[in-house]
Parts: structure tokens; C-alpha cells; sequence
């Protein structure tokens, strides 16, 4: 929870050498590593109506312009409109002959839209009532459509000649008889058109019903319209004129005038789907329907890193050791060993199975070739792997690491009905562990503020670890029959206050 | 940063056999309406208002001083209903909150001061800013926050907001505990 | 330093209101026919009486105040605040406005000062505070939280149908204050 409303006290070091808290990165389980935002493939994966949460296909999306069709915004205040009832009764006209008494007024359910917020409604627009409840609503008619759509017209008579130039010039046969015999027999896989063959063998030209006339090209005057006169006279009212972000909202009209706007279709939002750029696998996939908060999978690191929070600290002052309280949680479903290291320890990951060597020498192999995985060469576009920054903070205080292991149990969701109480029993240095329960536990270290520090910097104080997990990787591939157990090793900075008085 | 321990003094507050805690200083109207799942924490000088509607809230819910949850309501032709108003798992509704959605999902925390207007539709794992004010009728899509007034789509949640909401309204609950007399 | 005086609590309720006994009323209060006050709701007459109208509705936590500030000069009269009728004082509001008019809507978490007057048909959107002195035009709906103005076509709805609908469910779940004001009998004739 303190990551969403509350700064990041505990970073972790990605790859890339940004520093993110756990909720933001992810573990790549077939590299071992931790990716971060930037290491990441960010992909669409289904377009969906914030308002009526309908799941678009995204041939659809393109034709409708990214927005939905059945969902305006406002256009004063941006906010969705909502269809309202009000009612019209309906005279029926008598026919000829019977009396105007018999006549029933039928009340009519008309609908127009309104504004919860700022009450703007349809009917200040002038757009009519509808007798239906969704849909036909008219669309805005934009004044400058003919003129854009010859314009466009026109550039694509231009592009596809264009492309038949290039395509003639691909194609030269050595002999110039051939090439007659060339156009004809490849005359599909080239999609060369049967007025090309003609040209080429010298017939005139069959006459093309497309006119190549260009479209009068638009005239810049320097002359401008002349401000009314009487724009010095009356008094401005500030209540009609638009703002400027109502009238951008509507970039083809832009009016100026408060009852011309109209409301604008509702854009669509976008769900995400994360995959790694080194070996392409899907790091986290939301599911279809857009209403679920579920995923269909969903490999962050909060899930398969341990999770490192400050419970408490001892204020700080220069040069004095002061406690610091961490709390360790072990979000997997295996045990885990936690061994802290000093931040110079070099960051690769050691292989624990009894036949290491064995594995390590097939490893080494395998890293050179690409993984068996990838997406065909067709289909897939060149990775643009993230460069390692330098890590852009630095420790300024010093932390005593203890030499013994945490040991960590799994996670175990039933533990939490269970009032008999840990069973495990773990030989814990008291001084050292302070406190445990299921698979979390709290570990007490000391800390040394550097000397040069000052009180009045308003820096604060940063220590900064190299955290060793055992981690069990669950992946089974043809090489590695049993489950893997790595130890990964990622670096952490913890901001941990301020220093509060002086040596 | 680890949440703090919450002390509440024993006198005040009544636990239900499903692990309700309820301050005796709410007002709780209409209380036959209102179901509360367990775990649900209702702190002082908080206002439901079971008699307008049904009230449902689900487990592990937090709500938080002053804050105001009531039922929507909707013009008919033929008059004006209230409508019930659901609750997910795992909701924290901060103080001085005002809500009067009709739908409100699970896994949301929504902040201090906050007005939720009539009718809104609250999806899950979305989060509300302290001071936010959500127009009448809004949907708030899921992963999102939204800020402001009127309450606009700010950010994008991380993909483990789920399980962050789940472990901060439990650890809430855990760290709610009667100040020992 | 203000005298302020403080009166007994005195509510004048007329036939057809209906006050939850646990509203909270101080001072000297007049409550008009079909008006609606929530439990939990305030009206605080310190500095002096409030008249309120026909038709409100004061939802909870909202609080009607007629009071003074700390550093004005003592009022040669009494000031009294007049509400309208067919007003709406949302959740949480609070309006110590001088002059209410009618069929206004004053949304969740609105503050009016009290040197605002408001007219009548006015929407003040929810968090949105008023606090200059000045007179809101008629049909006007403030929202943003910037305070942004618009005028509306037509006056807001008066909650004729929501006040049907509370006369009916509140008594059966709340305590509600007896009715005080007899109406007066037409002299002539009987």
C-alpha cells in the first residue's frame, strides 16, 4: 500500500541500472532477472470504452477513430454525458371527421444528453431530441471533408504510381524479349496490371477512368477578414464565448460561440501487456474481459522477490551506529534463503544443484544461441534493449551485514486459520531476528551514518545492499528436468530518514 | 514504510462474532439493511445509511472517521427509488469521504475528503485521491487513479495493486487492536 | 470582543416537516412545512434566528450557520438568515450564506462565506467554496474546482418526489421531533 500513496523508500536495482520499488518491476522467469518499465516490451493488448467498458477488436478501433461510439463527453467540462428522459406529449392529429375531443395526447418518451456535472445539456446545442435511447445521435459534419478527402485522393493516385515505377524498375529481365513472356507468367505474383503490359508492349494506353487532375491548390493571401466594428462597442459576455479547451477538444469546428459546441465521442483506453525484450516472453498479460482485474499471467516481482520494508529506525546521527528494523517477506511457494552481501558483490547468479558443474557448462551454452522460444524472424521486430545507466544514487551511510542467513519459509495462505502457531523452528540469533510469523520476518542491522554528513542538507541518509535469494524456478524446459534453484542476487537502496542532530 | 499499530479504546468499540468492529459513536441507520461481511472495521462518527437502501459492504472493508456512505437514488416517472449500494472486499474509504456510488468494487482505496457522486460505478483496483471529486454517473475503469475535481484519470496502477490493497487492509485489521486498559 | 448571545434552543416545526431527533439544532430556528432534516445534520443559530422554508431538504453532516465572524463589529440588529424553498444542502455542505433563495442545490462538501447571496436556481458543485462577497445570478452552476460558471437553461427540478418518498421511509427508522406550530384557525365563519 505505502507504494501507491507514499515515496519510495526501498528501491531495487534493475538490469538497467534504474531504481524502482518492487511494485513496478517485473521477474523474468526464463532469464532469472529483474526488468523494469524500460526493459520491457510495452504492447496494446485490447481497447476498451472507460465508460461502457466494451472491449473493442482492434480492427474496429482503427475505423472508429479510437473512439467508442455510444459514449459522448461533454463539451464543457469534459465529462461523460449521460441520457436523460423527459417527456413530449404527443398530439395525435384526428383524422377527418372525428371530433377533436376523442383525441388522446399519448406522452412520449424522448431522450436527450445531459451533463452531471455542469448540466449541459443537448438541447442547449440545438441537436433534437431523440426517441431512441441509444443511438441516433447526429454526427458533426466537418466543413472542410471534401476538401481533405480530394486532397487525399490525390496523394493516392500519386502513391500508387509511385509504386508501380518501383516495381518496374525491381524487375529487369536480361533479354528484352523476355521480358513480354516475364509480365505475362508472373503477372500475379507481381500484380502487375494488365494496362503495365500493355504499355510495355507498346499498345496505347486504355483510358483510365481515374482523373489525375490535381485539386486546386490552396492560395496563401496576406488579406484577413476586418474585425466587426462593433467588437468596441459591446460589452464582451464571457458566459458565451468557448475557452480554449473546449474549442481544441473539437479541432474540426472550433467554435467560438458556447451553443455551438458539440459533444465528442468518448476515446478509448488502451490494456497493456508487458514482454521482455531479451527473450520475448510474456511478462504479464491482463485478461480479455476489461472489467476483471485479473490476469492471465502475471509475473511481477512482488510476486517471486523478496519484499524488503522499513519497520522502524533509530534517529540518526553522524558517525553513530543507530537500529534499523527490515521486515523480509517470502512471496513464494518455496523456501528461500536470505543472505545480505556488500554492494560491490558482483551480480551473477550461482546455480545450487548437486551436479553444478554439469549445469553450469550447458548454461554457458546456452547463452550464446537465442532462446528456442523466440517468435519466427518474420513476425518478430529487432529488440532495442534498454543501455545500463549508472545508478544515479549513492550509499551515504554504512551498514553493518550480518554474516548468517535468514531463512525464510514459503508462503502458506492457510497459515493464516491456523491458531497452533509456527512449527517451524528455526534456530534464530534473537539478536538478529527480531520477530517471525509464517513467511515474514523482521531482522534488526546497525547503521553508520558517514561523518561528513549534515544535519541541515535535508539529504537523506541512503544505505544501500546487495540482497542473495535462493529462488526455485518452477519452469521445466528440455534441458533442466528437476526445478532450478538459483541464487539471484539484486541490489537494493534503502532511504531510511534524515539525520537529526549532529556528531 | 511498515503501518503503525492502531489502538482504539475497548469501551467504544463492539466486535461481532465475525470480527466486526464497530464503533459505538456511528450512526447506523436502518442496521437491519446494512450487512457488514467481517473484518469490517467502522470507525467513530461514521454515517451508513441502511435506511434509504441495502447496504452491503464485503470483507476486510476499513471505513474510516466522519466518512459517509449512502445509497444513491434515481428519478423515476413515477417517483424516486433508492438504490442498494455494494460494496467489494477490501475497500478503504478514508475520513470525511462521501460516497454515494452505486457500485463500488473490491480492492479501492479512496482518500480522505473524497465525494464519489451519485451513481458512480467504482471497478476494481482503482484508487481515489485524497480530495478528489467524481462526477455523478462516472465509470472508473480498473488500475486507474483518479484526482481532482472534477476526478480525472491521472496515472496507471502497477499490476500488483490486487494483492497490495489485500495486504494493507489486512495488515490494518491486524494492527487494529484494543488499547489494553 | 462579540457578545454573543446565547439563546435556548428554540425550533419552531411546522406541520409536515420532518426533523430527525438526532439532528443537532441550536438557537433559534423556524422550520417550514415538507422540509427534510437529516440525523446528524446542524443548524446552529448563534448570532441569531434562521428561517428556513418549505420543501428543503438538509442532508446529514450539512450545516446551516448563522454566525458571525470572530473579528466583526457587533450588528446593530439582529441578523437573520433566510433560507428559500425547495433548497438542496447535500452531504457534508455548509452554507452560512445570509440569503438562500429557492430551488438551489448546494452539492456535497460546498461551502458558502456569508457574504454570498445566492438567488435562486443556483447549482453549487460539490468541494466548490464561495467565500467573497458577492450575488450569485440567477440559474448559475458553479463546478470545478476552480469555481467555473455557467448558466443553465431552466431551473433545476424541485426533490418534490425525493421529499414524497423520505415522508414515507424516515419515520419508520428514525426518532422524529413533534410538529410545535399550530396552524392558525380562520377566524371568520366558525
Amino acid at each position: 500500500m505505502s507504494y501507491l500513496n507514499q515515496p519510495d523508500y526501498v528501491c531495487y536495482v534493475c538490469n538497467c541500472g534504474s531504481l524502482k520499488p518492487i511494485s513496478k518491476i517485473y521477474f523474468c522467469r526464463h532469464c532469472s532477472k529483474i526488468r523494469c518499465g524500460y526493459c520491457v516490451c510495452q504492447e496494446v493488448d485490447s481497447h476498451y470504452c472507460p465508460n461502457c467498458m466494451e472491449n473493442l477488436p482492434s480492427s474496429e478501433v482503427r475505423l472508429k477513430k479510437n473512439k467508442c461510439s455510444n459514449c459522448f463527453k461533454c463539451p464543457c467540462c469534459f465529462q461523460t454525458l449521460s441520457t436523460r428522459a423527459g417527456h413530449v406529449p404527443l398530439r395525435v392529429v384526428p383524422a377527418d371527421g372525428e371530433d377533436s375531443k376523442d383525441v388522446k395526447t399519448t406522452p412520449k418518451k424522448v431522450y436527450y444528453l445531459s451533463c452531471s456535472l455542469c448540466r449541459w445539456t443537448s438541447r442547449d446545442a440545438g441537436i433534437p431530441d431523440q426517441s431512441m435511447a441509444t443511438g441516433g445521435w447526429p454526427e458533426q459534419e466537418n466543413p472542410h471533408t471534401s476538401r481533405i478527402n480530394t486532397l487525399i485522393d490525390y496523394h493516392k493516385i500519386l502513391a500508387s504510381i509511385e509504386k508501380q515505377q518501383s516495381e518496374r524498375k525491381k524487375f529487369r529481365p536480361k533479354h528484352p524479349y523476355m521480358q513480354i513472356i516475364y509480365l505475362f507468367s508472373f503477372q500475379a505474383m507481381f500484380r502487375i496490371t494488365s494496362a503495365m503490359v500493355r504499355k510495355h508492349i507498346g499498345h496505347p494506353a486504355k483510358p483510365t477512368n481515374e482523373s489525375t487532375d490535381q485539386p486546386s491548390p490552396a492560395v496563401a493571401s496576406t488579406e484577413v477578414e476586418e474585425l466587426p466594428t462593433d467588437i468596441f462597442t459591446e460589452p464582451v459576455e464571457i458566459t458565451k464565448i468557448t475557452t480554449l479547451e473546449q474549442r481544441l477538444q473539437q479541432p474540426d469546428v472550433q467554435t467560438e460561440n458556447v451553443n455551438e459546441l458539440r459533444p465528442q465521442h468518448r476515446q478509448l483506453l488502451v490494456r497493456r501487456s508487458q514482454r521482455c525484450r531479451v527473450c520475448e516472453h510474456n511478462l504479464c498479460k491482463p485478461d480479455f474481459c476489461s472489467q476483471s482485474a485479473k490476469f492471465k499471467i502475471q509475473l511481477a516481482a512482488f510476486y517471486h522477490v523478496p519484499e524488503v520494508r522499513i519497520v522502524t529506525c533509530e534517529p540518526l546521527r553522524p558517525g553513530k551506529s543507530s537500529e534499523l528494523l527490515l521486515k523480509f517477506c517470502n512471496p513464494t511457494q518455496h523456501q528461500t534463503q536470505v543472505v545480505l552481501l556488500p554492494l560491490d558483490t558482483p551480480m551473477t547468479p550461482i546455480l545450487t544443484l548437486v551436479d553444478e558443474k554439469e549445469e553450469v557448462k550447458q548454461d554457458n551454452a546456452q547463452q550464446g544461441s537465442e532462446s528456442p522460444n523466440l517468435l519466427p524472424s518474420i513476425v518478430r521486430q529487432v529488440p532495442v534493449v534498454e543501455e545500463t545507466k549508472s545508478i544515479k544514487i549513492t550509499a551515504n551511510a554504512d551498514v553493518v551485514l550480518p554474516q548468517n542467513c535468514l531463512i525464510l519459509p514459503r508462503r502458506d495462505d492457510a497459515a493464516e486459520y491456523d491458531d497452533t502457531g509456527d512449527t517451524h523452528n528455526f534456530q534464530d540469533d534473537p539478536k538478529f531476528v527480531i520477530w517471525r510469523k509464517g513467511n515474514k520476518a523482521v531482522i534488526k542491522l546497525h547503521v553508520i551514518p558517514h561523518e561528513n554528513l549534515e544535519e541541515n542538507n535535508n539529504q537523506p541518509v541512503v544505505i544501500g545492499f546487495v540482497m542473495q535469494y535462493r529462488y526455485v524456478n518452477t519452469i521445466t524446459t528440455l534441458e533442466h528436468k528437476a526445478p532450478q534453484k538459483l541464487d539471484l542476487k539484486v541490489k537494493l537502496y534503502l532511504t531510511i530518514g534524515n539525520i537529526v542532530g549532529s556528531a | 514504510m511498515e503501518p503503525q499499530d492502531v489502538y482504539y479504546s475497548k469501551a467504544e468499540y463492539v466486535e461481532t462474532a465475525s470480527g466486526n468492529k464497530v464503533s459505538r459513536h456511528t450512526v447506523l441507520c436502518g442496521s437491519q439493511n446494512i450487512v457488514l461481511h467481517g473484518k469490517v472495521i467502522v470507525q467513530s462518527d461514521a454515517i451508513i445509511r441502511g435506511d434509504l437502501a441495502n447496504v452491503r459492504t464485503g470483507r476486510y472493508c476499513i471505513i474510516s472517521k466522519n466518512a459517509i456512505i449512502r445509497p444513491p437514488f434515481k428519478k423515476f416517472s413515477r417517483g424516486v427509488a433508492f438504490f442498494p449500494l455494494t460494496m467489494g472486499d477490501h475497500v478503504f474509504v478514508g475520513e470525511r469521504a462521501v460516497i454515494n456510488a452505486a457500485i463500488v468494487g473490491s480492492y479501492i482505496y479512496i482518500g480522505k475528503n473524497a465525494v464519489i457522486g451519485r451513481r458512480c460505478v467504482l471497478k476494481d483496483c482503482c484508487y481515489i485521491e485524497d480530495g478528489a471529486v467524481v462526477p455523478p454517473e462516472t465509470v472508473i475503469p480498473s488500475f486507474t487513479r483518479f484526482a481532482g475535481n472534477p476526478a480525472k484519470c491521472v496515472e496507471d496502477l502497477p499490476e500488483c495493486t490486487l494483492d497490495l490493497m489485500l495486504e494493507f487492509t489486512k495488515n490494518y485489521y491486524q494492527h487494529f487492536l484494543p488499547l489494553s486498559a | 470582543m462579540s457578545s454573543f448571545v446565547n439563546r435556548r434552543t428554540n425550533v419552531k416545526i411546522a406541520v409536515g416537516a420532518l426533523v430527525c431527533e438526532e439532528s443537532i439544532l441550536k438557537g433559534d430556528i423556524t422550520i417550514g412545512p415538507n422540509t427534510i432534516i437529516h440525523p446528524k445534520a446542524s443548524i446552529i443559530a448563534e448570532a441569531g434566528p434562521i428561517i428556513i422554508g418549505e420543501g428543503n431538504i438538509i442532508e446529514e453532516m450539512a450545516t446551516i450557520a448563522n454566525r458571525l465572524p470572530v473579528d466583526a463589529p457587533e450588528p446593530t440588529t439582529i441578523p437573520v438568515q433566510i433560507i428559500g424553498s425547495y433548497n438542496v444542502f447535500e452531504t457534508d455542505c455548509t452554507c452560512e450564506a445570509f440569503k438562500v433563495g429557492d430551488c438551489n442545490i448546494l452539492e456535497s462538501k460546498a461551502y458558502v462565506g456569508r457574504e454570498v447571496e445566492l438567488t435562486s436556481g443556483c447549482i453549487i458543485g460539490a468541494s466548490c467554496s464561495l467565500t467573497e462577497s458577492d450575488t450569485i445570478p440567477e440559474d448559475t452552476i458553479i463546478y470545478g474546482n476552480e469555481c467555473q460558471r455557467r448558466e443553465m437553461h431552466g431551473k433545476p427540478y424541485p426533490p418534490i418526489s425525493q421529499i414524497e418518498f423520505l415522508l414515507k421511509i424516515l419515520p419508520t427508522y428514525h426518532h422524529i421531533r413533534k410538529p410545535n406550530i399550530v396552524p392558525t384557525k380562520n377566524e371568520g365563519g366558525l
